[in-house]
């Protein structure tokens, strides 16, 4: 048998412009059905970005979590049993850290970990001599430490998946997802190649596909040799620097045997790619939706247990032309006026409630995916992060964290919190114990003083 | 200053090891070296990945291969603007996953022309093993960018043979394709490595080899593989001496590859990466649509392609210049400004309006990136200015300041507007070395175009700059400004040491000095001529030397 080039034929297809695809399944692809049901659904964590701050002055929801006329949070009513509102949340362990208000926000709301020093990324203040430089995150991300740990039990075809939408530049302010420090993951953000990437071997022949692993097996082995020897010859730095990239190699190779483990729901997506245009920015929403129908259905086929879905950045200037009653300004500028200045405050209320209309989107895929008793929703936990409380102010005080999703039953879902000013890293180590995976402090200890109460059940 | 604590803790770490155990050097061979490295201004060469861009360029020279396959690569880390710093270039998961199926996707359409892969060799009548073992020596060469070793050539051609023993596999054209996808994500394909030569010049100052310095030269002036000219220069060792050097790179500027050089380091120097994505709003600006964005691009990178490489070169005449290139929409665009008239599809040069245009500098491009959707941004071009052209470093806001940008106030013009933030005091600080600078651009819309008012109010287009070593003054217009700039020793400066980061990929430290002494030097001498300073760039220290690779103790462990 020859092998298919299944890629070939789907790009053929995708990058003609936007197209529908739905690929029935291949009953010969089907393992032992639902093993992992068997011994119950899989936990699993999504971690959702949007930047800026938001409306702190409107955020909160009402006592009762009646949702359905908030001005915020409205479309996310159907789901009000499933969420947990946490109010004064603070990125204390910004407030040490070297980096101006975005950088912090973004490199520490994952790693809990201050930013490291470099010469990198412009930052400083207006007296001299102060650092006026700064490096990567100084830690691994929460979602990175998850996705090590789980892979100690189970080996899915994806460690984690990070999917992004316009993110674009790839820099500290860009970045939340670090495997170490100063190791930033970087989000795939061109949906076309990720429907490839993710679903291809769904349709592939399953002798096509087990041919095509052989090969790449045997040319990384070939490969692996290469590195060996150039890295005897190199200093320490480039040691250091090739020796992340042999670890990818290795790990790769660990992975491309995983077949995929079916749930139920688990089908090539039926989608509307967004072609080329992926980045312009009036196929923001587009590119996001079509995102987000690939990560619900990742996470239906047990592709991966970890997952984010970064909308664009921190300083996003992203332009929401396609909601009506936003000003023609960027998301950033309009984030930076006066709290008195009624246009913007309109302007900002628009943008927050549409992407809370996509948190509804997102969570209505996953309860919508039936496993057993439990919704994949149910079985997860959804993470709202945003490096800010507030645009105006770059405050890190008070970030607008939403959870969705109970993490089967481990948390206690349908209330509003206020801690009062609790530092974050309790969230991150919460996190952790509600994946079954718990630590007791994570990134610096001080402001990681084990879990927020009120959480778990 | 990373790199360099990283570096001196490396140091320190293995002198450590070395005291424990005693089975290297002692400290004072160490000092020594340090003080002749440093007083020849050389440091390490970083290990350097390849850029998309680069890629690209690579397997197109290697292979035909002119589908820009790196483009689905995650993108590069941009530090300051530049998207090839080797400090900065991170490697990833993912990354490692789409090099694999970029590999796939290039050896697969290579194939397809296969007999030009195998440059006159027959698999039938010549014999499949000749064919293979011949295609493997030369393309792994090319592909490595160096002779190869006995070793590596077996594993290549292990490969092979296993490919034609693979029951899905097992055509000749499957064992070349497989060589090919190994190579290309072999280390010595993907990074490149500069070790130095082996016998150090002095101290454990080395200098390159000429296969090394054919890469270098070929990376940094044309960002991509070497030609036949250079290799074969590489193979006579020809590649030692000063003069070789500049010999080549000055016919290398002669070659249309540079071209790609001179637009690659413009888009980033003066902020056009993104400029793709730049979106006005229509209402403000009736006459923007988003097709402009790709034509605002391509007249800078004409227009500096075109002074650099074909006209007088100067910077100067990059920053003043009373012409640009245009094609009939443009021309509509720019109106008045274009002083002929402009027919077709195609950019030519035009003659512009000499009191409205100068150069680059006030090209609708970069005034409508270093804008706001809506209106001209006096903060941004301000900015602009001070960090690309003057190499000056501006601190972001303090935390938890409320930061006030202006609102539309239709009764006033952007600069009364902005001139409110220059009476806070908590932001004077800083903005009145951007602001005003940026005043002096306000006969620039939102999207570049001229206007002599603003609702109905008189442009007033003058302003102050201050703390400057020599542009200080006050200025009415954008044009007196770039005339200002191009004399001023801290721009040129500034421009060589933009270039000296672009070319080494990597940030000037404190051991440059004198390197970057002998580019301002040559720069000054050349009348500040952009080619002449890319020569120079192959002339430093900096570039023709670098620091040995300390070689690690036998370490037979618990010695930390």
């Amino acid at each position: 048998m020859k092998r298919i080039n299944r890629r070939a034929v789907l790009k053929g297809t995708i990058f003609g412009g936007t197209v529908v695809i739905g690929l029935p399944m291949l009953e010969a692809m089907l393992p032992a059905k639902g093993a992992a049901q068997a011994n119950g659904a899989p936990k699993r964590i999504v971690f959702w970005f949007t930047a800026n701050g938001t409306r702190q002055d409107l955020w909160s929801p009402p006592s009762n979590m009646d949702l359905g006329n908030h001005p915020l949070h409205a479309a996310m009513a159907p789901f009000s049993s499933k969420l947990i509102f946490l109010d004064g949340v603070d990125q204390s362990v910004a407030y040490d850290s070297i980096g101006d208000g975005h950088q912090t926000g973004m490199a520490c709301l994952l790693t809990n970990a201050e930013i490291l020093p470099g010469d990198l990324f412009c930052e400083g203040n207006c007296d001299a001599g102060n650092e006026k430089y700064v490096g990567w995150g100084g830690g691994q991300s929460v979602d990175q430490y998850l996705a090590g740990e789980i892979q100690k039990d189970v080996l899915t075809k994806f460690k984690s998946l990070e999917l992004g939408v316009q993110v674009k530049s790839s820099s500290v302010w860009s970045r939340m997802s670090y495997a170490g420090p100063d190791t930033p993951v970087p989000p795939r953000e061109d949906p076309n190649q990720n429907f490839v990437d993710l679903f291809s071997d769904l349709d592939t022949d399953p002798f096509a596909l087990r041919a095509i692993q052989r090969r790449r097996r045997s040319i990384l082995d070939a490969v692996m040799e290469d590195y060996d020897q150039l890295e005897r010859r190199l200093g320490f730095d480039d040691k250091q620097r090739l020796e992340k990239h042999a670890q990818s190699i290795r790990d790769l190779e660990r992975r491309l045997e995983v077949t995929t483990t079916f749930g139920e729901a688990c089908t090539t997506p039926e989608l509307e790619l967004p072609g080329g245009s992926f980045e312009q920015n009036d196929v923001y929403p587009l590119t996001g939706r079509a995102q987000m129908d690939m990560l619900a259905m990742a996470l239906a086929c047990d592709l991966t247990r970890v997952a984010s879905l970064q909308w664009s950045r921190s300083v996003s200037n992203v332009r929401f032309s396609w909601v009506p009653q936003v000003l023609n300004e960027g998301h950033h500028g309009l984030s930076h006026y006066d709290d008195s200045d009624p246009g913007a405050q309109s302007d900002l209320l628009e943008i927050n409630k549409w992407y809370s209309e996509q948190f509804a989107y997102l969570l209505g895929l996953m309860d919508g995916v039936q496993e057993g008793d439990n919704t994949l929703l149910d079985n997860s936990v959804v993470v709202w992060v945003n490096e800010l409380g507030k645009g105006n102010t770059h405050t890190r005080r008070d970030i607008p964290f939403v959870l969705a999703g109970g993490c089967q039953g481990y948390l206690r879902t349908g209330q509003h919190i206020d801690f009062g000013g609790e530092p974050h890293g309790k969230l991150l180590v919460s996190l952790t114990h509600a994946m079954g995976k718990p630590v007791d402090t994570f990134g610096v200890s001080q402001y990681s003083q084990g879990p927020l109460s009120g959480l778990a059940r | 200053m990373t790199a360099y604590r990283i570096k001196w803790l490396a140091l320190a770490a293995t002198a450590a090891i070395s005291g424990c155990t005693g089975l290297v050097g002692d400290n004072g061979e160490q000092a020594v070296n340090d003080s002749v490295a440093k007083s020849l201004c050389v440091v390490d060469t970083p290990l350097r990945r390849l850029t998309r861009f680069e890629y690209n360029n690579t397997v197109r020279d290697l292979l035909g291969d002119t589908t820009r396959p790196a483009d689905v690569l995650p993108p590069e880390e941009e530090v300051a603007g530049f998207d090839n710093q080797a400090a900065a270039l991170t490697s990833s998961d993912l990354l490692i996953e789409q090099y694999m199926k970029v590999a796939e996707d290039v050896s697969a359409r290579a194939v397809g022309n296969l007999s030009g892969l195998l440059a006159g060799c027959d698999p039938a009548l010549d014999g499949a093993d000749v064919c293979a073992l011949s295609f493997i020596e030369s393309f792994a060469k090319r592909a490595f960018r160096r002779p190869v070793s006995q070793s590596e050539v077996q594993r290549f051609r292990a490969l092979f043979d296993w490919a034609m023993t693979d029951p899905d596999l097992g055509r000749f054209e499957d064992g070349i394709e497989v060589v090919i996808e190994a190579a290309l994500q072999s280390p010595s394909f993907l990074y490149r490595p500069e070790l130095g030569a082996e016998t150090p010049l002095e101290g454990d100052v080395v200098p390159f080899t000429s296969w090394e310095m054919a890469t270098k030269l070929s990376y940094m002036l044309w960002n991509t593989m070497p030609d036949a000219e250079l290799f074969a220069a590489a193979e006579a060792d020809a590649l030692r001496s000063k003069e070789q050097i500049a010999a080549q790179a000055s016919r290398m500027l002669e070659d249309d590859k540079a071209r790609d050089l001179i637009r690659n380091f413009h888009t980033q120097w003066l902020l056009l990466t993104h400029i793709d994505s730049v979106s006005k709003d229509t209402s403000t600006y009736p006459s923007y649509r988003p097709a402009l964005n790709s034509l605002w691009k391509e007249e800078i990178q004409t227009f500096t392609e075109h002074v650099i490489l074909e006209g007088e070169g100067s910077l100067e005449t990059l920053l003043t210049a009373s012409y640009t290139f245009v094609n009939e929409d443009l021309a509509s665009f720019y109106g008045d400004d274009v002083l002929e008239t402009v027919a077709g599809p195609e950019l030519r040069r035009v003659d512009v309006d000499p009191n409205r245009r100068a150069g680059f500098l006030t090209s609708a491009g970069l005034m409508a990136t270093q804008a706001n959707a809506n209106q001209s941004s006096p903060v941004f071009r301000g900015k602009f200015v001070r960090e690309q052209l003057m190499c000056d470093t501006l601190p972001p806001p303090p935390n938890d300041l409320v930061i006030e940008p202006p609102q539309l106030d239709p009764t006033k013009t952007t600069k009364e507007q902005f001139e409110e933030i220059g009476a806070n005091a908590a932001c004077a600080g800083c903005h009145n070395l951007m602001n005003p600078i940026g005043f002096i651009f306000e006969h620039y819309d939102g999207i570049g175009q001229w206007r002599d008012q603003q609702n109905g109010k008189a442009i007033d287009a003058t302003g102050e700059v201050i703390q400057t070593d020599d542009v200080d003054g006050f200025y009415d217009g954008a044009v007196e400004l770039a005339e200002a700039l191009a004399n001023s020793t801290q721009v040129q400066e500034c421009v060589a040491s933009q270039w000296f980061r672009f070319a080494y990929n990597r940030t000037v430290t404190a051991d440059d000095t004198c390197s970057i002494d002998q580019l301002n030097q040559a720069f000054a001498d050349s009348g500040f001529n952009i080619k002449q300073l890319l020569v120079a760039l192959t002339q430093t220290n900096a570039f023709l030397y670098r620091r040995a690779v300390p070689q690690e103790p036998e370490t037979t462990g618990g010695a930390l």
